[in-house]
Order: structure tokens, then sequence, then C-alpha cells
């Protein structure tokens, strides 16, 4: 068995440190690696453009919310409107001349600025009315973009992405925006494994521990979850651009309502709080299973297994994707993240029952 | 006489209708260890918590190394030199003993979300550099053999010298032990005032110490404070003060209430 723990020790600080210091967890990650980098010629442009590629993106969104959420503590019923913020800066910034990558960057600095602010006004509440002052930005926001014609672009309220390259690369083939996509994503989780092993990362789980005990070695909570409101923003404003020009082409308020923070959330909790392959699942499922659901319930109603009327077929698939989401709630608050980990442990330490730690 | 570490002018605490200090003068002498006695009830953690900044004094002042440090947050004081543990082990929970116990590190590192986004040439090496402080203490503290368990499943004994582990590692200049043998057995208690002395001495700290064990007070303690229902009754050194009448009288008297 190559997939094992028990013979490894390290014998230097850094070492101990790596991202991955168990030898089979370094193969599985330069294989998906090498799978994620093929994907273009491996998948149909149908399943390319309108699965692998949102399903990408999404999870840049949802491991964005995840640092404040799951590292944190801090819920934030609020996010789309952050993505929004991001989204529609950087098209009017390309618009205005801005070579799209600084327009990315502007658009993640336009969503830290006024999602830091939001963060500074909800921090100063705890609990139901952080909820309730995440909410009040969502609405806020998306008041702003649709009242303002200059921001959502006219009557229509579409606003088209200009054409643009990123570093040479003009993002008019898929294969561009897929590769653009999986840039953000590769870079959003390395940068979220790293926080989870740097004095932020830990102050953060300590305030969400013990916010008295992380105070008395010297955490100031208020700056502290003001950055992870910061740097969540920042994350969740270019997720937002890049699903506006990689996936998308053409942004209306309504892609960023306020049932898409719901979805985001649900996205955390079922894929795992704080966990990385969680927002990987997290929005893997949200995405795949509503779809799934419907197609499979379309499909035995179509072969007369059971009936249904119009109304029902549409409806069931939602009730069966909050039904599992509870059931996540209730039976695996760890989310989909724990499961995958407790497989994962069982081989580990195979053919052992239990593992040492 | 040494010079005063922490002076307590006048200190007052009420909640609600609860006046918790009434009004408690006291200092702590530089490389002292200093008790703080009292009966259940008395007002020990709310005297440290004022200290520390959980609970400023609504009346009086408290001085550290000439200093007005009471009005600042906890986070402030902490950085200037004070580190405490408490009476509930206030581990974080879903980390290991060393991770724990490089947290006590925190004032002297940089939590940067950019570090993390440079890891391998920024936070990498300040990881690495405290890691050292940290074996140190795990050493002096003989917490080897737990080093990488998570801190929920070790026993209390040792989760409560993990939080002593995490206190030394902010380098304090002055210790404050809320309990710190709560529920250990007579062992567990010889190690833990070993480690203390130790510890004392060797990073010349000022140790302010609340504790029930009455022999462990008269044995350690340079001097003591006796507090009763928010009142100082006796202050000076441990043996005189604890064969104090008044204070034989109220820890009678505690006793009698208790059983
Ligand atoms: N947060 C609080 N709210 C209300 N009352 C409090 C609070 N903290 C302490 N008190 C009250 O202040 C008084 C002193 O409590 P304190 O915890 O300081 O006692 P103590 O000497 O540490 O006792 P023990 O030996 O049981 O730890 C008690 O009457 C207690 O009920
Ligand atoms: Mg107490």
């Amino acid at each position: 068995m190559f997939y094992r723990l028990s013979g490894i020790r390290h014998t230097s600080y850094p070492a101990a440190r790596q991202l991955w210091p168990i030898a089979a967890d370094r193969w599985q990650v330069g294989l998906v690696t090498a799978l994620a980098l093929a994907a273009p010629v491996l998948v149909s442009d149908l399943y390319l453009g309108s699965y692998v590629l949102p399903w990408l993106i999404w999870t840049a969104a949802a491991l964005s919310l995840s640092l404040l959420m799951g590292l944190g503590g801090q819920l934030h019923f609020g996010f789309a409107a952050v993505m929004a913020i991001g989204a529609y800066s950087s098209i009017h910034l390309t618009r205005a001349g801005v070579p799209f990558e600084f327009a990315l960057l502007g658009g993640g600095v336009a969503a830290a600025v006024i999602g830091t602010a939001f963060g500074a006004a909800a921090l100063r509440v705890k609990g139901l009315y952080l909820v309730m002052a995440t909410l009040a930005m969502q609405y806020l926001v998306d008041w702003v973009i649709t009242n303002v014609p200059a921001i959502s672009g006219g009557a229509q309220a579409t606003l088209r992405t200009p054409e643009v390259s990123f570093l040479l690369l003009p993002l008019e083939s898929l294969d561009a925006r897929y590769y653009v996509a999986l840039l953000w994503t590769v870079l959003m989780t390395l940068f979220f494994l790293n926080v989870k092993r740097t004095s932020f990362g830990r102050a953060l789980a300590a305030i969400r521990d013990k916010d008295f005990a992380a105070a008395v070695i010297g955490v100031d909570p208020f700056r502290t979850k003001l950055m992870a409101f910061m740097t969540a923003s920042f994350a969740g404003g270019v997720s937002g651009a890049i699903l506006a020009f990689c996936y998308y082409g053409a942004v209306t308020p309504e892609q960023f309502g306020f049932n898409v923070s719901i979805q985001l959330v649900a996205m955390v909790l079922v894929g795992g709080l704080g966990s990385v392959i969680g927002g990987y699942f997290g929005a893997g499922f949200v995405l795949l299973v509503p779809i799934v659901l419907t197609n499979l319930i379309a499909g035995l109603a179509g072969a007369g297994w059971i009936s249904v009327s119009q109304n029902l077929a549409a409806h069931l698939p939602l009730i069966f994707y909050g039904g599992m989401i509870i059931g996540f709630l209730l039976f695996e608050p760890l989310g989909l993240a724990k499961i995958y980990d407790n497989i994962r442990k069982y081989f580990l330490v195979w053919p052992f029952r239990h593992s040492g730690s | 006489m040494s010079e005063a570490v922490l002076r307590c002018e006048n200190v007052s605490r009420f909640f609600g209708g609860i006046h918790a200090l009434k009004g408690i003068s006291a200092e702590v002498r530089q490389g002292e260890i200093f008790g703080l006695v009292g009966p259940n009830g008395s007002g020990k953690t709310t005297l440290v918590n004022c200290v520390t900044g959980f609970y400023p004094p609504q009346k009086g002042r408290i001085l550290f190394e000439g200093r007005q440090i009471s009005g600042q947050r906890p986070h402030r004081i902490a950085s200037n030199g004070i580190a405490r543990t408490f009476q509930n082990v206030a581990l974080f929970k879903g980390m290991t003993v060393l991770e724990n116990i490089l947290m006590g590190r925190h004032i002297f590192m940089n939590p940067n979300p950019l570090a993390a986004l440079f890891y391998p040439v920024w936070a990498a090496k300040e990881e690495v550099a405290h890691r050292r402080k940290v074996e140190q203490i795990i050493d002096l503290l003989q917490l080897e053999s737990v080093r990488d368990e998570h801190v929920e499943v070790i026993p209390l004994g040792l989760q409560k010298r993990v939080e002593l582990a995490r206190a030394l590692c902010a380098e304090p200049r002055m210790l404050i032990l809320d309990e710190p043998m709560a529920g250990m057995n007579q062992e567990e208690k010889e190690y833990m005032v070993r480690f203390i002395l130790d510890a004392q001495e060797e990073l010349g700290l000022s140790v302010l110490i609340i504790e029930h064990h009455l022999d462990v007070v008269t044995s350690i303690c340079d001097r003591v404070l006796v507090l009763n229902d928010g009142n100082k009754i006796a202050e000076g050194p441990a043996r005189e003060a604890m064969s104090d009448p008044e204070v034989v009288k109220a820890y009678i008297g505690g006793q009698a209430h208790a059983a």
C-alpha cells in the first residue's frame, strides 16, 4: 500500500508544515491538477462550458465565503451582493479602457471596500443582528444596481462584458475562459490552504472558538474579523468578476440576488465549514443536484412510473434539495468534507480500524 | 523593598446590584509570587478580570509598570506584557497542543492575509522562527509527549499545563494564574507547583496566583491578599496573613456555609 500514514516521520519544521505531508496526497493533487489542465481535451465543450466552468467559479466563490463563515465564524447573507460589486466594477472598468487584469483587481478592491464598510457596521452587532446587517447589504446593493442605470446598463438592465484578453490570451474561446477560471480557483485554493496555517488563520479560528481567550493572548477581535471581511470580500469580488467575464458574458441584477446568497451559504454548509475540499463538494452539490433531480423526475414521469402535475414537477427538486440541506445540518454538520475525510482516514490506516491520532 | 509592577488603586466593580469589589488597593512587586485568596465568590476572579481588561473597574485605576492600563482593551493589555490563564481551561478546541501554544506567540506575529498569499517567502519564515520558542516552552513544561494531540482529548491536568505554556510563550513580564491546580490530584499539583516556580525563576516573572489549596499558597507565595465579599481583609507575608483572625473567621464561615 502506498497510501499510508505509518512510517512518515518529519525531521524538520518546514517538512512537517508542508501543505500535503503525505506522499499519496501529493500524488492525488498532482493527478487532479493534470486532469484539470487536460479538461478541455477530455471533456466536450458542452460539458466544459455548462458544468465544469461554473463549478470551478462557484467553488472559488464558496471558498471566499468560507473564509469568513468557516474560519471566522461570521455568517454573511449578502455575499452575492459582494460578487455583484466585483462583477459590475470590473465591467465598467474594462469599458473605461482599463486592462482586464487590473479590472479584476479593481473589482476585488471595490468589493473589499464596500464589503468591509458593511462589515464594520455589522461587527458592532452579533448573531442574528449580524445576519440582518448582511441582509441589509444584499438589498441595498441590489437596489442601487437596479435603480442606477449608469451601473445596471440602461433600460434592459443587462450589461454585456466587453471583449478582453488576459495576459495576451483573448477570452473569446471557451478554453481560454476555462483556464482563467481554473487559474483563479487554484489561486484561491492555495491561498485558503495557506491561511489555515498562518497566524491570521489561527487567530480567526481562536476568535471563533473562544473570543475572550483569544483577546487575552493579544488577538484584536474587531481588527481580525474586519480583515476576514476584507479578504473574503476581495476574493468574492474577483470571483464575481470572473463569473461575469468567463461564464455569463452579460450580467443582470437577478444573477446576484438574495437567492444566490442563500445558495452560497448552502454551498459552504453542505461542503463543510472552513474546508477547502468542502468548497468543491459544496459548489458541485448545490449546482448539480437540482439539475439531476429535475431530470430524474422528468424521466420518471415521462416513463409513466410516477404521475406528477407540471407544477409539482417544477417544485419537487426544490423540496428534495431543501430536505437534503436540512439533512446535512442535522446529521453531518461538518458536511461532505467530513464524509470524504472519514473515507480517506479509513484507507490511510487500512487494514486497521482506527487511526492513532 | 523592590518596586511595584502591578498596582491596584481603590478598584471597585459592580454587577447590577452586586458590589463585587469594594475599593481594593494592592500591589504586586517585581519578581514575587503574589497570592490572591478568599472564599468562593469573594471577588478574586473579578479582580483579575479588572486587571486584564475584561471588566474595567468602574472606580479606581490599575497601573502596570507605572503606566495606567485600566480602560485599555484586553488585547492591548496582553501586548503590554501581562499573560493569564483561566479558572475553567480556555484552550482552543480543534487545534493541537502545539497550535494552541503557538497561539501564545500571536503578539509577536504579523497576522496578515497577504502573508498567506506569499506563504513560502513570508509566513513560513515567521512560523519556523516562532516554533523555536515554542519548543523551548514545551521542553520546560515537559509537554513533548502530547505535542501533536488535539487539546480536547488530553487529561485536564495536562490541559492546564498547556494553558500555562501558551501564556508563557507570550514572554510576559507578569503572569496571572486563576486556580491553576483546581481539579488536580496530588501528583499533578506538585508538578504544577514545580513548573510555576521553574518558569518564574528562569523567565524572571512576577506571578499573581489565585489558589484555593492553602498549603500551596503558604509554601510558594511571598505575599498574599485575602478577599472576603469584595473587601480586602488582610495583606502581607503569606503565613502571617493566613493566620489573621479575620481570615480564619472568613474561611471557617465560608466552609460552614459550603457544608
Ligand atoms: N459577569 C458577572 N455578572 C454578574 N455577577 C458576577 C459576574 N462575575 C462575577 N460576579 C459576581 O461577583 C462576585 C465575585 O465573583 P468572583 O468570580 O470574582 O469570585 P471568586 O472569588 O473568583 O470565586 P471562586 O473562588 O468561586 O472562583 C460573585 O458574587 C459573582 O456572582
Ligand atoms: Mg474565581
